[in-house]
């Protein structure tokens, strides 16, 4: 009997925690394609993701599923850092996101192939 | 005595300068500009080097390579095929042509409007840096002719203002005249050097500089939207927009642009604006005075 429960409750925490990733990724992606938030895609496409009309100021995003977490989150926090005359803004250094959103931009960003 | 000895040497190597000394670094910036522009949509061999992230495809077919000096006051309609193609269409039917009018018929009726410009056919002329004054823009200086003359109506951004810019430019154009922005005073080349320098200052939240997206970014892609090179950016004001579904002079541009870079919009007619728009005018000395004109 106590098996059981703590079957169940592991599957609904399990199921839970995924349900919460998949929101995550969804925020990610909405703060990718809006305007007054992310608007990573004015310059950027995505691979293996359907978007309307990205640009060609950024390189077209693919492989990110490979990079580690901190490698994107640092990316997205401040290019700078890695690349000094980056054309892309720092979202995280100048406060454009906040560290819950640049997570979100993260998960989002390690579904692209 | 010995300082006053300095000074009026100073003074005699200063009246030695000939007024052309005083645009040197400006001449030097705008054939650098030309330079890098015509390098970079020279030809489609060349085109990764300045396009790293767009697509062959993309490059093979949505380009035109090849393009020279004065083809730029076309803006990004200059190297972007399908957007010229629409541009065309549009200029079938330009929607500008009753502000031609309207222009021209203010010109003629208003009180003081032909005192405060004789010839109208200065929109290459402008902005012009005036002593003891600074940087006076064609909006500017038709606002203050109205506002001296108790007219009503004139704003630096569009309506009368924007439909006499309109009747200006035409004729500029028709009569062939070129962009022609004059640098004759230590004074004028140090509001040049500021309007330099704010263009090329990353600003507002997102730390873009209006070089990132029309100097290094311009031929690339912003979503959809092609981006226009700073070479030609001022020549065709005042322009009819497509999301304004009206017409704009150049003040009224610098206030979307602003927005773009994530930046609170200065106020058109700011010092900051008069010298930005010098510097750009600038760039595009020698070029054919080519408005009004249609932009989305
Ligand atoms: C104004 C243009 C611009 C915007 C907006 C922009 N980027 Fe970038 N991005 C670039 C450029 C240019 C590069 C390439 C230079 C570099 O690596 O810094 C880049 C590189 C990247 C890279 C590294 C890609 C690689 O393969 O090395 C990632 C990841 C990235 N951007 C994610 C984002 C995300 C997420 C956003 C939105 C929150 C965003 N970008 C918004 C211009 C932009
Ligand atoms: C994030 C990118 C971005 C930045 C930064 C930016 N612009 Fe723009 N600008 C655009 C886009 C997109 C357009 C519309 C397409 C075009 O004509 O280039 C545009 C258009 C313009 C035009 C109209 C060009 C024409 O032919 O009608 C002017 C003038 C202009 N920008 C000036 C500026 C100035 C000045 C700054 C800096 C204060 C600036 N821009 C910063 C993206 C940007």
């Amino acid at each position: 009997m106590k098996r059981l429960f703590t079957v169940a409750t592991v599957a609904a925490l399990a199921s839970s925690v995924a349900f919460a990733q998949s929101d995550l990724v969804k925020e990610g992606e909405k703060i990718f394609k809006t305007k007054k938030i992310g608007n990573c895609i004015a310059c950027h496409a995505a691979n293996g993701v359907e978007l309307d009309g990205p640009g060609s100021l950024g390189p077209k995003l693919q492989g990110l599923s490979a990079w580690p977490e901190q490698a994107l989150y640092d990316k997205v926090y401040d290019p700078y850092t890695t690349n000094p005359i980056s054309a892309m803004p720092a979202f995280g250094k100048n406060g454009v996101l906040n560290d819950h959103q640049i997570k979100a931009v993260v998960a989002f960003l390690k579904t692209i192939k | 005595m010995k300082k006053k000895v300095i000074a009026s040497l100073l003074i005699g190597s200063v009246t030695l300068l000939t007024a052309g000394d005083f645009n040197e670094q400006a001449e030097k910036d705008r054939k650098a500009l030309k330079e890098y522009f015509e390098k970079k949509f020279a030809d489609r061999k060349n085109a990764s080097a300045y396009f790293p992230y767009s697509t062959n495809e993309e490059l093979d077919k949505n380009y035109k390579w090849g393009i020279k000096g004065d083809d730029f006051r076309l803006g990004s309609y200059a190297y972007n095929i399908g957007g010229k193609k629409q541009y065309d269409e549009m200029n079938e039917m330009p929607p500008y042509e009753d502000a031609i009018e309207a222009g021209k018929e203010l010109y003629e009726k208003e009180k003081g409007i032909k005192e405060c410009f004789p010839d109208p056919a200065i929109a290459g002329e402008y902005p012009k840096f005036i002593k003891g004054q600074g940087v006076e823009t064609l909006s500017g200086a038709i606002v203050a002719c109205a506002k001296k003359n108790g007219l009503k109506g004139y704003k630096l951004t569009k309506g009368k203002t924007a439909d006499l810019e309109a009747y200006f430019a035409s004729v500029s154009k028709e009569k062939g005249k070129k962009v022609h922005i004059v640098i004759d005073s230590k004074e004028a080349a140090e509001a040049y050097e500021r309007g330099k320098k704010e263009y090329y200052t990353q600003r507002g939240y997102l730390k873009l500089s209006c070089a990132t997206c029309h100097v290094q970014g311009a031929g690339q892609r912003v979503r959809n939207e092609y981006l226009s090179p700073l070479l030609g950016a001022t020549t065709h004001f005042p322009v009819y927009r497509l999301k304004w579904q009206g017409l704009g002079t150049l003040e009224r541009r610098l206030k979307g642009c602003n927005k773009n870079q994530g930046e609170t919009p200065h106020k058109p007619g700011s010092k900051w604006s008069k010298e930005l728009l010098y510097f750009m005018a600038y760039m595009s000395n020698g070029l054919p005075v080519d408005g009004p004109d249609i932009r989305k």
